[in-house]
């Protein structure tokens, strides 16, 4: 599985460290790319990209129209999230996955934003791995290498506990690898997990 | 048993095991045994169920006095711990120095991996030898002697041989992911030798396991099965 794309495009340093804090305490592997005004965002990544594109009403407030026109192609594929002020803005022009209010607690926006990862590891049907595990078995193994149980993990990706044990049958079968510290390995060796999200004692 | 050895030679660790040195010229098996004081019959049947794996006189070996089992099972722990382990410790230290640069990273990764697994190979013997190998004696000496207290009546009920059985898996498991990483996942090593070395050490390991949790789960588990339930139908207040 490849690292997750994420953009935050905020005209405040402190609002995007603030959400950067956020997105590390997920534990997921994102790759975050920081944007701190409009001209920069020309420099986006191409078309179909997958992940997640983080801005706040201010920032949407300085882009020109044609920008916002050809931002709502560009980043058709990503997950959308506004990060809103409560001031009116030209967000009507933009269709967003989801909102999220700027004054939210951080419970609540990781929240939202697990509810996207969710969406996009679902989504996700890129070619599966040599071993044949799918991105959503990844996504239970990610899970099970940074040592959350069966329940933990059916909650995070609103699946059953039921679900995420035969997920886990199949991830078995297929990678030959019964342990959970054996898992957690093949996590760490195909970069699944960070190292530091390993649990430190078994 | 010099012809023995020439036949399999993976019969080397196991005699060494019963403290039989080399160099012993052309002595039969039987010299050996009355030199080193060994019980001839569980000499050749453990000789045997190692060198032959569809030979396994389950019944037969059950007829050994617990005491004799239970000698052999802690030399192989010994074995297993002042010898094989620290083996692959040490070729796996001489892979790492090698792959430094290229490799370091999963190089650690085997390195904490295979800590984890001596960790917890350790811990199990350790309980072994010092819980359940006397709870084992404790059961034996009631039973030869027909008399048992009301306290061991109610510690077979605590704590049974069934409990122990289903600890072996994990050990197990974890060698044969780490074998399995290290032949699939892992980007190959600088010095492929090297690592064939390592690797060859672990199946070894592996089948000196699966033979010797054979003989508990077996041999031992249902002899002491069988007493405690003598035990407990003959005693029960």
């Amino acid at each position: 599985m490849d690292y997750i794309n994420v953009i935050i495009a905020d005209l405040s340093q402190l609002s995007r460290l603030g959400l950067i804090t956020l997105l590390n305490r997920m534990k997921y592997p994102f790759h975050i790319r920081e944007i701190s005004t409009p001209d920069k965002l020309t420099a986006l990544p191409a078309k179909d990209q997958t992940g997640i594109f983080l801005i706040s009403s201010a920032f949407l407030r300085k882009c020109p129209p044609s920008l916002i026109h050809s931002l709502q192609t560009r980043l058709d594929s990503m997950a959308r999230l506004l990060i809103s002020d409560g001031e009116p803005g030209p967000e009507k022009n933009f269709r967003f996955s989801d909102i999220i209010d700027s004054t939210d607690p951080g419970k609540n926006i990781t929240r939202k934003l697990e509810k996207q990862l969710s969406l996009i590891y679902t989504q996700k049907e890129g070619p599966d791995s040599p071993e044949g595990i799918s991105d959503r078995e990844k996504e239970v193994l990610r899970l099970v290498a940074v040592g959350l149980t069966n329940k933990e993990i059916g909650d995070k990706l609103f699946i059953s506990s039921h679900t995420v044990i035969t997920h886990r049958k199949n991830i078995t079968a297929k990678l030959g690898i019964k342990t959970i510290a054996g898992l957690t390995m093949y996590a760490l060796i195909n970069h699944l997990i960070v190292p530091e999200e390993k649990p430190d004692t078994q | 048993m010099a012809e023995v050895i020439h036949l399999n030679y993976h019969l080397l660790p196991i005699i060494s095991r019963f403290g039989i040195h080399l160099g012993f010229g052309d002595k039969t098996i039987e010299q050996l045994c009355t030199e080193y004081n060994l019980d001839l019959n569980f000499f050749l049947v453990i000789l045997n169920s190692y060198h032959d794996k569809d030979y396994f006189p389950r019944k037969h070996l059950q007829g050994f006095p617990v005491k004799l089992i239970i000698e052999y099972l802690r030399k192989s722990h010994d074995y297993y711990l002042t010898i094989k382990i620290p083996l692959i410790d040490k070729l796996l230290k001489q892979l790492s120095l090698k792959d430094k640069g290229l490799n370091g990273e999963s190089m650690q990764l085997i390195d904490k991996f295979f800590n984890e697994y001596k960790d917890e190979l350790s811990t199990h013997i350790q309980r072994e030898e010092e819980k359940v190998y006397p709870y084992i004696f404790t059961v034996e000496e009631a039973f030869r002697q027909g008399q048992a207290n009301s306290d061991l009546v109610a510690l077979i009920r605590k704590y049974s041989i069934d409990d122990y059985e289903s600890e072996h898996d994990n050990v197990e498991d974890k060698l044969y992911d780490l074998q399995n990483i290290i032949i699939k996942y892992l980007p190959p090593p600088l010095d492929m030798n090297l690592c064939h070395t390592i690797l060859m050490e672990m199946f070894r390991l592996e089948t000196d396991l699966y033979d010797h949790a054979r003989i508990e789960d077996m041999v031992l588990v249902p002899k002491v099965r069988y007493m405690e339930k003598w035990i407990e139908e003959h005693f029960t207040p």
